[in-house]
């Protein structure tokens, strides 16, 4: 987080984690689409050829000024690929809240599971744990058949009860409540902490 | 010191008063009028900006400092697989018609130079040294108006911007 006084602006930083093809590019691109464009800025995207996540995606987004304060939200994805771990290590400096977009098919579920200890690992790193810190599930592609019951995907994934959502982010369903949520989320934490 | 602080739950919140955000937006013009650089950038290592001048109307600068971030987090976890036990202080990147140049300002800011090729980098080097040891002593010296933090956030705070975030994603 980073306050700059003479500015009057918060700034805070929510970082999509998740396997490979789950959607969190999907989820920004989604956001970038229907935000207002005076809201956002660009959206970044460093890609490989076949259109993967390399490194990062990036865009900010505002919500106007409140109570004289300007929010701004620095949204990252992370590269999914299990080889990419240095990466979203290095992405995650920083970080305020995370929105992690799991994969509802059931071959997908052990990634889930893998990335979700990756991210827990990472934060743990740096003092901190996914049982205390600012994050919300969105289990995605819930259009696609034979997708796992929410009810496994809960048990499974959500061990710490954090608030979840059902996406299908290619249709925007579930992104802008899943956004919602870990801004919210956020900013209670740092009322919190402060 | 920067009001760096560790809250309960780990992470960092960092907070700049008034007079150190001054301090630091004097340096970047001093620095850009002597080096004739295009953009002058001051971030964090989070790739937040904090600061910036020159020409930097037709550049996505919000963008920039993201990037340059993550080229200082990269290169960093580079230098641990290859044996650096020290981090890379500085960047540089060559161009066409433009270059540039990354450097660390302490353990948690950076700074991004960007300068036509026809200004040589030993003077952009020099300067930058000069403007680097500058801001460490603005970021060092908190005896400025402390910030208010504790008034930033209230539920009132909260209840607004949950507003607002209906509204803005409607």
């Amino acid at each position: 987080m980073f306050i700059n006084w003479a500015l009057q602006e918060i700034n805070l930083k929510i970082v999509y984690y998740g396997p490979g093809m789950s959607g969190k590019t999907t989820n920004l691109e989604y956001i970038h689409s229907k935000l207002d464009p005076s809201l956002t800025g660009d959206l970044v995207s460093l890609k490989t050829k076949e259109d993967r996540t390399i490194f990062f995606d990036f865009m900010q987004i505002e919500v106007g000024k409140i109570k004289g304060k300007k929010p701004k939200f620095n949204l990252y994805t992370v590269p999914g690929q299990v080889y990419y771990a240095s990466s979203r290590k290095v992405i995650l400096n920083g970080v305020d809240g995370i929105v992690f977009v799991a994969d509802s098919q059931p071959h997908r579920m052990e990634a889930n599971i893998e990335t979700l200890l990756d991210l827990e690992s990472n934060l743990k790193a740096d003092g901190q744990s996914l049982e205390s810190f600012p994050w919300a599930i969105q289990y995605n592609k819930r259009d696609l058949p034979g997708v796992e019951s929410l009810d496994v995907l809960q048990k499974r994934l959500n061990f710490f009860n954090v608030p979840s959502f059902e996406g299908v982010a290619v249709k925007g369903d579930g992104v802008f409540s899943t956004l919602k949520s870990v801004i919210n989320l956020v900013v209670q934490n740092v009322q919190d902490q402060l | 010191m920067v009001q760096t602080r560790k809250l309960k739950d780990g992470s960092r919140q960092v907070i700049l008063n008034s007079t150190q955000y001054e301090g630091i937006t004097r340096v970047l013009s001093e620095l850009a009028n002597k080096t004739k650089a295009s953009a002058i950038l001051f971030a964090d290592m989070s790739g937040q900006l904090i600061s910036q001048r020159g020409n930097t109307d037709n550049m996505n600068t919000t963008v920039l400092s993201a990037l340059a971030a993550s080229d200082f987090a990269a290169t960093s976890e580079m230098a641990k697989l290859v044996g650096e036990e020290a981090k890379f202080k500085l960047l540089f990147h060559e161009g066409e018609k433009r270059n540039v140049y990354l450097s660390n300002v302490g353990e948690a800011f950076f700074l991004v130079v960007v300068f036509d090729v026809s200004v040589t980098l030993g003077l952009i080097r020099i300067y930058t040294k000069k403007a680097i040891e500058d801001l460490n002593g603005i970021l060092d010296d908190d005896s400025g108006a402390p910030a208010e933090d504790e008034k930033l956030i209230d539920s009132d705070f909260s209840s607004l911007l949950g507003d607002a975030l209906d509204d803005t994603f409607k």
